[in-house]
């Protein structure tokens, strides 16, 4: 480009093409969304099935794929940030959201350590995630995800209602809609 | 004809550099070159017309050992940016 004298009507162009091109390379995030929706659906119907199916005592140690989701994003996360060349203030927020909702599944987890894990815990859990989902729907404008954080918390509600095994279930399909099928949307729009 | 419109936004680089920064909340020099499609050169001298109009922040550091130049828009920079796309406005509303 070069300075030259410019008529109002190419300032406009200049302007909407730069703010288009800035848009295009907004952090995609959907390969948290792919990787913590796939880890916590497994996560979810696999302890369903050792636990109905399968008759598994320890049908819980399906969890033991959350650590290789932290490992994952740790290191994803080392790696965006070295090839990062622009921040936006959504991409910052959303960093900062799911730290927080990281954290708060944890103590969540802590909590329902001590309470036990036989009383109802599924429904806080999905709880969090329609929380989650939701604003980051709204931070990214992505109706799919605002839909599936709804999805997510009328799920909550629903599964009190039903046994502790199937709870599970309701998780998976609030993680079905919250994240997985937003999340592919969201792949397939970016690129 | 286009006496109200800032002669420091004014021209083809620098509203396009203001249009990128605009949106994000920093960017690195090799970012602007990519999208503006501008030389090295021309984009620094750009560059410093803008950090000197108060326009813009421009941080020299350092990220593994190379050296990083990060721009930032400013609060007197998007007041500007503003008020020229509401200049421009009533220019295109009266054409």
């Amino acid at each position: 480009m070069k300075e030259e004298q410019i008529s109002a009507e190419q300032s406009l162009q200049v302007i909407q093409s730069m703010i288009s091109k800035a848009r295009q390379d907004m952090s995609d995030n959907s390969i948290y969304f792919l990787v913590w929706g796939w880890i916590t659906f497994i996560g979810c119907s696999g302890q369903f099935i050792l636990l109905e199916l399968v008759k598994y005592e320890k049908h819980y140690l399906v969890w033991l794929l959350v650590p290789v989701g932290v490992v994952f994003s740790i290191i994803q996360g080392i790696k965006e940030e070295k090839q990062r060349k622009v921040s936006t203030y959504v991409g910052d927020s959303m960093k900062y959201l799911w730290m927080g909702m990281g954290i708060s599944f944890f103590v969540l987890s802590m909590i329902l350590t001590k309470l036990g894990w036989g009383s109802p815990v599924f429904p806080f859990f999905i709880l969090l995630y329609g929380l989650g989902t939701f604003i980051s729907g709204l931070f990214l404008r992505f109706r799919p995800l605002i839909a599936g954080g709804i999805t997510a918390w009328a799920l909550a509600v629903g599964s009190v209602f039903v046994s502790y095994s199937y709870q599970m279930l309701f998780g998976a399909a609030a993680i079905l809609f919250s994240y997985i099928i937003p999340a592919y949307m969201l792949r397939r729009k970016s690129k | 004809m286009f006496k109200d419109l800032d002669p420091i936004l004014h021209s083809q680089l620098r509203l396009a550099v203001m249009s990128l920064l605009i949106g994000v909340k920093e960017a690195e020099f090799t970012f602007i070159k990519e999208k503006t499609n501008a030389t090295a050169g021309n984009l620094s001298v750009q560059i410093q017309k803008l950090k000197e109009a108060g326009y813009i922040d421009v941080i020299k550091q350092f990220k593994d050992n190379y050296p990083q130049t990060i721009c930032k828009v400013t609060r007197q920079g998007i007041d500007a940016f503003e008020q020229y796309v509401a200049n421009l406005q009533t220019y295109l509303g009266k054409g």
